[in-house]
């Protein structure tokens, strides 16, 4: 019995594809340097700007892809299940978020790529991260209200303007542009 | 950081360019794109369930999680597994991987400890309030173009260069 369910398991396609897209996230995690807490937080102090970097030219092919898919019927973004928008919390979250990410010098993820390239701080991160997810679980009675309030829905940036998403990908790819030529300034100059 | 790490790393335009690819199969193949904090939270809510299951049950943030059986056949710890033996696989395969405690020059052992572990308890309750972390909500929503990934990132950003100018002289800086 458990050993037909483990097979299932392991031949289950989703789970499949969930192990193999893991794998290659880790192998450019580390390869970006993203398992290395100097340069996650060097952002913040405008030593190393490898995050926002990878970020945003992730962003962009990623989304390029997307809308390219979809345009070519090769994909339906009604089958994709996309990231619901809770404003305050979200913000709320991000701000808590950012404190936790520059104190601790890893996020969720790449505390598992730090890991893995054996950093045993990150572990500590790890086990940081996991008490503080219990800990919401036990404030959850008292903050429920709030984390579900200013609720939008599954909006995203061309809902918003009204805008053609191509042309706000058109835009965030400039955006993108200057902020990589700056960044390349200045780490040139530090 | 140590100077073979320097040369070791590609160039963070070739991990985006392949994040985003990785990103979009996830997208393709799964409808969904790729996490990490829930894989935390499975894990916090399966040794509350296995420590005391009744206490565990009562919790109705984690009920959710535990009501949809084992951690084990759920997709983001597939995927986080992935992540962690990929991420292993290329650290030794360029002989990058080392064991070690990282700091930053101005933090001392107990200091980096009480940091790595405050930071990621503030970083476990916002990302369960924020409905995911930077990779569920900030890369995986920004990549559809999703509000929520946006202002996550925005909101995340302004207050780490806050935290890194208060904190300047004993964290990494």
């Amino acid at each position: 019995m458990g050993l037909t369910s483990n097979l299932a398991a392991a031949v289950d396609p989703m789970l499949l594809v969930a192990g193999v897209t893991g794998f290659f996230f880790g192998v450019f995690l580390d390869r970006g340097g993203l398992g290395n807490p100097h340069k996650l937080t060097g952002v913040f102090y405008f030593t190393d700007f490898t995050v926002p970097k990878v970020m945003f030219t992730a962003i962009l092919t990623a989304a390029c892809g997307l809308y390219l898919l979809s345009g070519l019927d090769l994909m339906s973004l009604d089958s994709l299940w996309i990231v619901p928008t809770y404003f305050w919390p979200q913000i709320t979250g991000g701000v808590l978020f950012g404190t936790g990410f520059v104190l601790s010098g890893y996020c969720p993820g790449t505390s598992v790529a730090g890991l893995a390239s054996g950093r045993l701080d990150a572990l500590v991160a790890m086990a940081g991260i996991a008490s503080g997810s219990f800990l919401f679980a036990l404030s959850y009675p008292f903050i429920g209200n709030f984390y579900d309030s200013s609720s939008m829905g599954t909006v995203t940036l061309p809902d918003l303007t009204g805008l053609d998403p191509w042309a706000v990908i058109g835009i965030l790819g400039l955006v993108a542009l200057a902020m990589f030529f700056v960044m390349e300034q200045v780490e040139r100059r530090g | 950081m140590p100077p073979e790490d320097k040369k070791n790393y590609w160039s963070p335009y070739i991990a985006g360019v392949g994040i985003g690819l990785t990103l979009l199969a996830a997208f393709f193949f799964a409808g969904r794109g790729l996490g990490a904090s829930s894989a935390f939270a499975r894990g916090a809510a399966a040794v509350a369930n296995s420590t005391n299951p009744r206490y565990a049950a009562g919790l109705a943030y984690f009920s959710d999680y535990l009501r949809e059986g084992s951690p084990f056949r759920d997709w983001i710890v597939f995927e986080v597994a992935g992540l962690f033996l990929g991420a292993l696989t290329s650290a030794l395969f360029t002989r990058s991987f080392s064991l070690r405690f990282d700091r930053g020059k101005g933090a001392g052992r107990f200091a980096r400890f009480l940091g790595a572990f405050t930071g990621g308890l503030l970083i476990g309750f916002s990302s369960r309030l924020a409905r995911g972390c930077t990779s569920g909500v900030g890369l995986s929503g920004a990549g559809q173009l999703a509000l929520s990934g946006w202002i996550f990132l925005l909101s995340l950003f302004v207050s780490g260069l806050l935290t890194a100018f208060i904190a300047r002289r004993g964290l990494w800086g």
